[in-house]
């Protein structure tokens, strides 16, 4: 079997750690910024630990009237200050870090996704690469942040519990005591309805399906004319969603009201006991203060799950944008090709698979410089993989491809697009202007050329008759299937090197702009080889040579009069009535 | 997420419009609040219990301190204690009974952005079927993920925002119980914290809004990205891509660091506010010492800043910052989705005259499909599809259109249905113009039947007797018996059985819409391949049955070149230029169709 994954990154495993090693690297390359984190969360901790002590004994101080009160109080408010002004540089900081660290992993994967065979990213989809690089990408670069986090936010706490013990041993017992036995009183209360959301978000996928459904048939709806019924039956479950959205809002409310009530009373009950020191001459009114704000502190261990979750996010969104990162890149040679060469292609021993399954396999095929090739055969036959391969979209898996007799995978990147040039059925355009669109390439065409181009793919006329001509905003013209694969060949034209490949680029073409096509690209586009994948069949009558691909094979590479004869080969062309049909030209 | 990028990309930009303002939402919040004012007022009601709790509280406190650990009376002090944690217990059902009212008010905005939602995305769809599709996910999006976001925003900026102002009347009253001098040193540092985060509201709400537009922009790109790999590769301009999708990112990383930079500022107005007053208090003990307040009124004073007012401010500010800019942003999205639609949704004006329509034929001598003069395009100032193009079909003749992918076959079978007016030109259906008429007029002429099936969740019968809804069960049988649907409604369950779309196969969601079809009274059927999922028997039985039925022309973009051999004249569209005629005649005359029908000959 063929194995089209890279043979690393296959176990869970090796796919963790190297998910990990990428944050790791990201880490790293904030490294001076996260250490200021680190430290600034660790002083703020400190700060917010000294404070409650001062404050208490400030209180004592000032309500003795002592005169080392003023300075007591100088340093309290110096420590507040000292508070409150590192918590906002660990924003300041925290936020920082972020974005540099999700630029990092965004401009990395860019690359490496342009880099890559567009066959070897054809299993995301564009919506799971967006949701990668924005999503994704931002919680893994949360990650250094949240981590540096952690350990303040463990401290604290912790630091606060020992606090406790310190001023008043008893306070510290019932803050121990009295956390799981309120938790345990509280959840008794607690109705139990965790599936409410679940329910909610049925009914919600529900009313989406409609709508989806419903748009699928949009045509439909506008020719029978029942928009008004057709609204009505989508809203149909909006009362359901609106009984369980309240559910969902009673069972928050009641998790909401167990929280809420928790934390008060931890503190009335240490406050009690405090008052019973307070009482015994223990402690004093300042200790009861400061007591009351540590077992506050205490009660915020929970705060570690904000940096703990956001490390753990991060890690699992790692995985996700590392898996766009271990896309192998497509890599270039530095060869030159000969100079005035002919463009004569040659396939050895080609095959390639998508998914373990061969979907092209031994294709050899010499195209001699300045042929044009017509490849035929039915859908799913492989023409358009062989296409692919020949101008290198794609590396086969086994075989060679040579161009002018240079391997392709040699070949420079810049030379290899500036003499390979591809036209598809359902082009993709980019640029700012239709103008722009054209010329768009390995290099970028002149204006006089873009125009020359646009002339000979038949697309002239109807881009001057825009309302900006070739300057008109791409996104502000609406193009029909027909223009667009015209705007595609003129692309294709206008950077035309020593060898073309035609990928179905005519099939919205009426017969007199493929006619035109046609001669251009025997007089006025530059002379080389044209690889065309067609289903037409006037196409491959044209052609020099016709390869018949039948299951990834080649059936036969002949011309095609020759081909003519075989009736198998004029059933790839849905042609099943074959006695009336010669002479009728 | 892409798709809507594309759509709001084809928006004509309005350049002096910022999004995410809040004037613009007010004539729609004031309404609102308005018809919800009962629901306000039992919300108010709750959230003054939660005023008292929080009085209750601090008072308890003191009063424990002063009567009771202080004096030396430790059980005084337990005593009011206990009161306190007994009014911190009720606090459980008061919550209770504000998510209660919370529900209320936050539930029926819901309600009212999924409907505006699904409406939109309707009206849209419907003005513009080919590009439905392609609005579905920003569609289903507005449905389900945005409609979550402003109902979960909404719910906590009421939550936190009530829970501040009601907590601080109750921390207010509570020391001008205790001592009314503490005000005079609380109040004034709070309101300074308020004022500073007032402040940084509005740039902090620009800060979110460009941050926002910066992730949607460059998500939108990064999507965008997977789409146009395959031609960014083959032209060689993946190097420019990647410095321009460089530049998005670099944009993202900066609006992150603005929203960085007033997160730090907000934190500084938060503890001012949440601070200051505490240490000014402890700042004035001395004076208030002299002015006789007690030992337990500030320990009760510091409690009501600490345990009550820093928690509510943090809570409030938190959300006014995230939620609060999230919600206006999503709001504002729903109310211009709505303009934009008001803009564009003008209907397109119509047709040079046809005077002669109203001298309405003898019925049965008028063809049954007729035009003249017609120039189709996409849109002002495109190219056309077809071009003076005229046609007369008799009635109970069947017609085969056929022509290249992408050629305007669609469009043409929209403009004989009337769902896209001609630039040019007119088209009369059994004598009648179709220019004008209201889509249920239009319903009873013709029935245009496209590739994808529709199939809605309801009984089959609802589904089979949608374009005429009066259609009795024997009618319907009949239907199901010519075209053979008797084994797919057997399964189904039966006339009366509730139909799941997504349990139907796409062939026998079209067989249905065949069936729908039969059952409409209108004399013209267009099919436009809406056989394409049935196997070649089935394909020609079906169009057979409703060629035969009485009284009936029928169009057929032909899916497979069968279709074109049982039609009694063909259509071929080739451009502007246009070919009409009997399979023999085009063998002869039209290139195209040789070439489309595979007769060619080799040796030529």
């Amino acid at each position: 079997m063929v194995s089209t994954r890279p043979p690393d990154g296959t176990t869970d495993e090796s796919v963790a750690r190297s998910a990990d090693a990428l944050l790791v690297r990201v880490t790293r390359a904030s490294a001076g910024r996260t250490a200021g984190i680190l430290l600034c969360a660790a002083a703020a901790a400190a700060a917010s630990l000294a404070l409650p002590a001062m404050l208490g004994r400030t209180l004592d101080l000032l309500l003795e009237s002592h005169p080392d009160a003023g300075r007591a109080l100088a340093v309290t408010v110096a420590l507040t200050a000292a508070e409150v002004a590192l918590g906002a540089a660990v924003a300041l900081l925290s936020g920082t870090v972020g974005a540099r660290s999700t630029a990092w992993l965004r401009l990395r994967t860019v690359r490496r996704l342009l880099a890559a065979a567009p066959r070897d990213v054809s299993r995301f989809s564009p919506g799971d690469v967006a949701t990668r690089l924005s999503v994704h990408a931002t919680e893994a670069g949360a990650a250094p942040a949240g981590a540096a986090q952690i350990i303040a936010a463990v401290l604290a706490p912790v630091g606060a519990l020992v606090a406790l013990f310190v001023i008043d041993p008893w306070t510290g017992l019932a803050f121990v005591l009295g956390l799981p036995a309120l938790g345990l009183l509280l959840r008794s209360f607690a109705r139990h309805s965790s599936d409410s959301v679940s329910r909610y978000q049925r009914v919600q996928s529900l009313l989406a399906t409609r709508l989806t459904d419903a748009l699928g048939g949009a045509r439909s709806i506008a020719a029978a004319g029942t928009v008004d019924e057709e609204r009505a039956r989508v809203l149909l479950p909006l009362g359901e969603l609106g009984t369980e959205g309240r559910r969902m809002w009673s069972v928050h409310g009641s998790a909401m009201a167990r929280s809420g009530v928790l934390m008060p009373l931890l503190i009335t009950a240490v406050l009690a006991v405090g008052g019973f020191g307070l009482a015994d001459g223990r402690i004093s009114v300042g200790d009861l203060l400061a007591v009351s704000r540590y077992a506050a502190l205490a009660a915020g261990l929970g705060s570690v799950a904000g940096p703990l979750g956001a490390l753990v996010r991060g890690r699992t969104a790692a995985r996700r944008v590392n898996a766009l990162l271990t896309v192998p890149p497509l890599t270039h040679g530095r060869a030159e090709l000969p100079p005035d060469g002919p463009g004569a292609l040659e396939l050895r021993g080609v095959g390639v698979a998508i998914d373990g399954a061969w979907v092209l396999r031994g294709v050899d095929l010499c195209v001699p410089g300045g042929q044009t090739v017509a490849v035929v055969g039915r859908s799913g036959s492989g023409k358009s993989t062989l296409g692919a391969v020949a101008g290198r979209l794609t590396d086969p898996d086994e075989g060679e491809v040579r161009l002018d007799g240079v391997p392709l995978g040699t070949v420079a990147a810049d030379v290899l697009r500036r003499e390979v040039g591809y036209a598809f059925e359902r082009p993709h355009l980019q640029g700012a202007t239709v103008g722009d669109a054209i010329a768009s390439g390995a290099e970028t065409a002149p204006a006089e050329s873009v125009r020359a181009a646009a002339r000979a793919a038949g697309a002239d006329d109807f881009v001057r008759a825009l309302p900006l001509g070739y300057a008109t905003p791409l996104e502000e013209a609406p193009f029909s299937g027909g223009e667009l694969q015209r705007l595609g060949l003129a692309r294709a034209f206008a950077h035309a090197g020593r060898l073309m490949i035609l990928d179905d680029a005519t099939s919205s073409l009426d017969t007199a702009t493929e006619r035109r096509v046609d001669r251009a690209l025997a007089h006025e586009v530059r002379a080389g080889t044209r690889v065309v994948i067609a289903h037409r069949l006037s196409t491959a009558a044209r052609a020099d040579l016709v390869v018949w691909l039948e299951g990834g094979r080649v059936r036969a590479v002949r011309t095609h009069a020759e081909l003519w004869r075989d009736p198998g080969y004029r059933a790839v062309f849905g042609h099943g009535d074959t006695s009336g049909a010669r002479g009728d030209r | 997420m892409v798709e809507e990028a594309a759509s709001t990309a084809r928006r004509p930009t309005r350049p002096g419009r910022r999004r995410g303002t809040l004037r613009g939402l007010m004539p729609h919040a004031r309404p609102f609040l308005w018809r919800h004012r009962r629901v306000l007022l039992r919300l108010g009601a709750w959230s003054l219990m939660e005023s008292a709790q929080t009085f209750l509280v601090g008072i308890c406190l003191a009063r424990a301190l002063d009567q009771g650990f202080l004096v030396g009376q430790p059980t005084v002090g337990l005593a009011w204690l206990a009161v306190a944690a007994v009014s911190i217990l009720l606090a459980g059902p008061v919550l209770r009974g504000v998510f209660g009212q919370l529900s209320g008010l936050v539930e029926p905005l819901r309600d009212g952005l999924v409907r505006r939602a699904v409406r939109e995305a309707l009206r849209r769809a419907v003005a513009d079927p080919a590009r439905a599709a392609g609005a579905e996910r920003a569609a289903v999006s507005r449905l389900t993920q945005q409609t979550e976001i402003a109902r979960d925003s909404f719910a906590g900026l009421v939550l936190t925002v009530r829970s501040f102002l009601f907590t601080a009347v109750g921390a207010l009253v509570g020391m001008l119980t205790l001592a009314p001098e503490l005000l005079l040193v609380v109040v004034p540092p709070m309101l300074l914290g308020l004022l500073l985060f007032l402040l940084t509201l509005a740039p902090m709400a620009a800060a979110q809004g460009r941050f926002l537009d910066a992730d949607e922009v460059f998500t939108n790109r990064a999507g965008g990205l997977r789409g146009q790999l395959r031609d960014l590769v083959a032209c060689g301009a993946t190097g420019t891509a990647a410095d321009r999708t460089g530049g998005l990112i670099d944009e993202a990383a900066a609006s992150t660091r603005s929203l960085a930079r007033w997160t730090a500022v907000r934190t500084l107005a938060l503890g001012t506010a949440g601070q200051l007053p505490v240490l000014l208090l402890l700042a004035a003990t001395p004076w208030l010492r002299d002015q006789g307040v007690t030992t337990g009124a500030l320990m009760g004073a510091l409690a009501y800043l600490v345990q009550s007012l820093l928690p509510a401010l943090q809570a409030m500010m938190t959300a006014v910052g995230a939620a609060g800019s999230r919600l206006v942003v999503v709001l504002d999205r729903f109310v211009s989705a709505e303009a934009d639609g008001t803009d564009t949704g003008e209907p397109r004006e119509t047709e040079s005259g046809d005077q002669g329509a109203f001298a309405s034929p003898v019925p049965g001598t008028a063809p049954a499909v007729w035009c003249r003069g017609l120039r189709v395009s996409y849109g002002a100032g495109t190219r056309p599809l077809v071009e003076d193009f005229g046609l007369s079909v008799e009635a109970g003749e069947r017609i085969a259109i056929v022509g290249p992918s992408g050629i305007g076959k669609s469009t043409l079978a929209h403009v004989l249905s009337g769902l896209h007016t001609p630039d040019e030109g007119s088209v009369r259906l059994a004598g009648e113009p179709i220019a004008g008429r209201s889509p249920r007029e239009l319903a009873r002429m013709r029935v245009l039947l496209p590739q994808e099936g529709y199939v809605f969740a309801g009984s089959v019968r609802e589904n089979l007797a949608q374009l005429e809804p009066g259609a009795g069960d024997d009618r319907l049988s009949r239907a199901v018996s010519a075209l053979r649907l008797g084994p797919l409604v057997d399964r189904l369950g039966g006339l009366g059985a509730d139909v799941d779309p997504g349990a139907l196969s796409a062939g026998e969601r079209q067989a249905l819409c065949l069936g729908r079809a039969y059952v409409s009274p209108a004399p013209l059927l267009i099919l436009d391949e809406s056989t394409c999922h049935l196997d070649p028997a089935a394909e020609a039985h079906a169009e057979n049955v409703l060629a035969n039925r009485p009284g009936t022309t029928l169009f057929v973009i032909a899916h497979r070149l069968s279709s074109a051999l049982r039609a009694d004249r063909i259509l071929v569209l080739d451009g502007t230029g246009t070919a009409f005629g009997t399979h023999e005649s085009l063998l002869r005359d039209s290139p195209l169709y040789r070439d489309l029908t595979g007769h060619w000959n080799a040796s030529g």
